[in-house]
């Protein structure tokens, strides 16, 4: 009998995903002279190693930041909505790069659409580069967190420092949104951490836009730096075209922190390659890992790679699935207590007269701006967001996805909004004919970790990489109540603007926002370790140990990976040389 | 025109119809972009068919097409026995197949939908039966209305400059920029204290006392984290400082 071949370098560090936190580990790793190898299931886009990302293979790795370019993002991300962003055929999808392929299975027994994405940056390839902290209280308040907020502090600020991350602009459709939040009765939020309510500009990891943008601009954009204000974040935001790889606007993991990994010259990434197993080793201590098997998207091929430690940090639904198809222990919270911010979209409509009157504008033009550049804070039941797509994406998650069935026979009498659920025909022409003088707002709901929704293997149904992975959630009825205040919130926000007719969508569950399968205090000891196995840690969001209050969740699973790597490298290596600071320089220093 | 092919286009027909009064672009409907052929292929494109009997038929993908169209009968069949029809049955239009679904009115065909993913026998099924799971159905459905939707108003099977869907929200498509910057609502944000003094500037804590401390907040549902069958944050943190090493 012959295994898998064994590939003869051994790194320091096996790394299985690089995701949207993945590269910050490993960045920090590759900073202390650690040798790590990132396994990435999708493609890499951006690389001259792989020019056709979704038509061949390419070259087997990257680890040179000189292999990165910015021509070949432009050429790749057409920002076009169906071609960037369909979740069966798009380049922005959970599945193989061969775009001949169909997607990877997952068993959803239940109504919802899982909104994942496979490739160097993961998910952060289709965020909206929205970077706020977690609530204070969600961290010391909430029973699930064995770490204290102020442990994340200063991993925060490291991080708001390097994508940066700074005020969104104001733009029309923001200042229509902070209109409604003064004339509601909310106070301007200032600091980064958040405690009570309040609205604000988001603090996004998108560069801020050339201040020619102030103005009449005449120019093709390709002259600027920073944001060009496209709203293109959801289909890859490529912008500013023709600018350098590492300087382009929205600082998605694949353009902020790949670069940066690459630079320490420690960091290699091999995409299309799925991992199967985590390799373990029995002894007379705990269960130890000691490498990874992966397969080969393109080939087909199973190769093993041995390695000093093994990290997870393939997402909230296949880090779980791994684990349990490699056998590793479960006492019974491996990939329980999912988190989802179970969303609710709420959206307004005006007419053209309160708008030039409010934003001088006879139009909201969702389209142009930062997608989701301004929100207000609710902290014990989540936030409320701007969030603008183009139409596609609008008129799917909008109007076509609804556990309250269809608008056209729903009572809304006695709630703030005029219609609910799903809308189709002549109603779904009228909403999107109106498009641009509507503002779409989602909330994200603090629900709260529980054991019965989460992860498990669907034994019944096999892909090539085994057991494919089932996910249940379903929120509980106090999650329901959040939801609803954030719904009833931002009907108001909507009526104070001037918004002429309300919509909520009562949304069925976007998994989107994933959190808390893995969580530190259940699965995983303070430092990400696993409880039940050495050396293996989890970085990824599943790590998280809840949902962060309903904070877009990127920063705290970035500062959290940093933190990890920390405790991996003093557990493992030679620790630290350069400890990212207690005690540091306020990242509002005067400028 | 297939079974599948026909059923869906009552469907998408449904959620997006033509409507000749209207003006314009706005009086084309889902048919007149073939959307009934966009869905038709992404639902057989969903997943890879693993190896076994689908396989051995020659499908290299499952064929779910079909599969939906099955289901939206079974869905309208089960509306027409339920006496829960509020519209006339109708003689399909050339576009659709026979089935009882594209002989239900447009608004019947959602019922029908809803039925399947919410009020019907298959979730009476999924309530009922646990281990099988028949939510899959409620899966699809939301997928075939998800999909619909985002291929009406998008490029989705559609590779024209600027298709349809776009035309008529007035989208004018990608772009490379917009001069729509107004300034700050706030120019930098500051490191304010929180927890009601000095938090940020509180030195690294001891992981297990700060998972003890934790476990004072009340803001919890007692039916959430603590129905835990194993251990609880503050035995997990003290097992941490165990590991440290």
């Amino acid at each position: 009998m012959s295994g898998p071949d064994a590939d003869t370098r051994e790194p320091d560090v096996v790394v299985v995903g690089a995701g949207g936190d993945a590269p910050a580990l490993a960045w920090r790793l590759g900073q202390q002279g650690i040798d790590v190898l990132m396994l990435e299931a999708g493609p890499f886009h951006g690389n001259e190693r792989f020019p056709n990302p979704h038509a061949e293979r390419g070259e087997g790795a990257s680890r040179s930041p000189a292999d990165l370019s910015g021509d070949l993002l432009d050429e790749q991300f057409t920002a076009r909505e169906g071609d960037m962003g369909s979740p069966v055929d798009g380049k922005l999808r959970w599945g193989p790069a061969d775009a001949d392929r169909a997607p990877w299975a997952r068993t959803v027994p239940q109504t919802g659409v899982i909104s994942q994405v496979a490739g160097v940056g993961g998910t952060t390839l289709h965020y909206y580069g929205n970077h706020p902290r977690a609530f204070v209280p969600a961290i010391n308040d909430q029973p699930h967190w064995p770490l204290d907020y102020g442990d994340l502090v200063p991993y925060y600020q490291y991080l708001e420092d390097v994508h940066p991350v700074k005020p969104a602009p104001t733009t029309p459709k923001a200042e229509l949104f902070y209109e409604g939040a003064r004339r509601a009765g909310y106070d301007l939020t200032t600091g980064l951490n958040v405690e009570e309510e309040g609205y604000r500009p988001f603090p996004n990891a998108i560069l801020q836009p050339d201040e020619a943008l102030q103005g009449e601009y005449d120019g093709d954009f390709r002259d600027l730096s920073g944001d060009t204000l496209a709203a293109h974040e959801h289909q890859g935001g490529p912008h500013p075209r023709g600018a350098d790889f590492e300087r382009r606007a929205k600082r998605g993991s694949l353009v902020s922190l790949v670069p940066k990994a690459l630079d320490t010259g420690h960091v290699e990434i091999r995409p299309n390659a799925f991992a199967t197993q985590v390799l373990t080793r029995a002894g007379p201590g705990p269960l130890e890992a000691c490498g990874v098997e992966y397969r080969d998207t393109w080939t087909g091929r199973a190769r093993r790679v041995f390695a000093d430690v093994v990290v997870l940090s393939a997402g909230c639904i296949e880090t779980p699935r791994l684990w349990l198809n490699s056998g590793l222990p479960d006492d019974g919270w491996v990939g329980r207590g999912l988190t989802t911010h179970h969303f609710d979209f709420v959206s307004g409509r005006f007419d053209a007269d309160t708008l030039e009157e409010i934003i001088g504008q006879r139009a909201v033009e969702p389209h142009q701006g930062q997608a989701a550049g301004s929100r207000l804070d609710v902290p014990g039941a989540g936030g409320i967001a701007v969030n603008t797509f183009a139409p596609g994406i609008t008129a799917a998650s909008m109007y076509s996805e609804s556990v309250n069935g269809f608008a056209f026979e729903n009572d809304t009498s006695g709630e703030p909004w005029d219609t609910e659920g799903r809308v189709v025909g002549q109603q779904l022409k009228d909403e999107m004919s109106d498009y641009r003088r509507t503002l779409t707002l989602i909330c994200h709901t603090d629900d709260r970790p529980r054991q019965d929704n989460g992860v498990s293997l669907d034994p019944s149904t096999e892909d090539e990489h085994g057991p494919i992975a089932r996910l249940d959630w379903s929120p509980h009825p106090e999650d329901d109540e959040r939801r609803l205040d954030l719904a009833r919130r931002s009907a108001r926000l909507l009526e104070e603007a001037g918004a002429e007719h309300i919509h909520r969508s009562a949304a069925a569950p976007i998994f989107l926002h994933m959190q808390s399968s893995m969580a530190i205090g259940k699965v995983l000891d303070t430092g990400g370790e696993a409880l039940s196995a050495d050396p293996l840690f989890v970085a990824d969001h599943s790590a998280l140990a809840n949902g962060v209050g309903g904070a877009n969740p990127t920063h705290t699973g970035q500062a959290l990976a940093l933190r990890t790597a920390e405790h991996l490298a003093d557990r493992s290596f030679d620790g630290v040389a350069d400890p990212i600071p207690a005690d540091p320089t306020p990242a509002s220093a005067d400028d | 025109m297939s079974y599948a092919r026909g059923t869906i286009a009552a469907l998408v027909d449904a959620v997006v119809p033509g409507t000749p009064g209207a003006e314009g672009v706005q009086a084309d409907g889902a048919l007149d972009i073939d959307l009934d052929e966009t869905v038709e292929t992404a639902f057989n494109e969903l997943q890879e068919a693993p190896e076994g009997p689908v396989r051995s038929l020659g499908y290299e993908t499952m064929p779910f097409a079909p599969v939906l169209a099955l289901l939206l009968d079974i869905g309208a069949l089960e509306l027409v026995l339920r006496r829960e029809r509020e519209e006339s049955l109708r003689s399909p239009k050339d576009a659709y197949a026979g089935g009882p679904f594209s002989r239900l009115g447009p608004e019947d065909r959602m019922r029908a939908v809803r039925l399947l993913e919410a009020d019907g026998l298959f979730p009476a099924l999924d309530e009922r039966y646990p281990d099988v799971p028949f939510g899959i159905v409620a899966y699809l459905m939301q997928g075939a209305m998800f999909i619909t939707a985002m291929a009406a108003y998008s490029d989705w099977g559609d590779d024209t400059e600027r298709p349809q869907g776009w035309r008529q929200a007035d989208y004018p498509g990608p772009a490379e920029g917009y001069a729509v910057h107004m300034g700050y609502e706030v120019e930098e944000f500051v490191e304010n204290d929180y927890g009601g003094g000095d938090g940020a500037e509180e030195d690294d804590t001891d992981d297990g006392a700060t998972a003890m401390a934790a476990d004072g907040g009340d803001d919890s549902d007692p039916e959430a984290w603590f129905d835990d069958r194993s251990r609880s944050a503050d035995e997990a943190g003290d097992a941490e400082g165990g590991a440290d090493r």
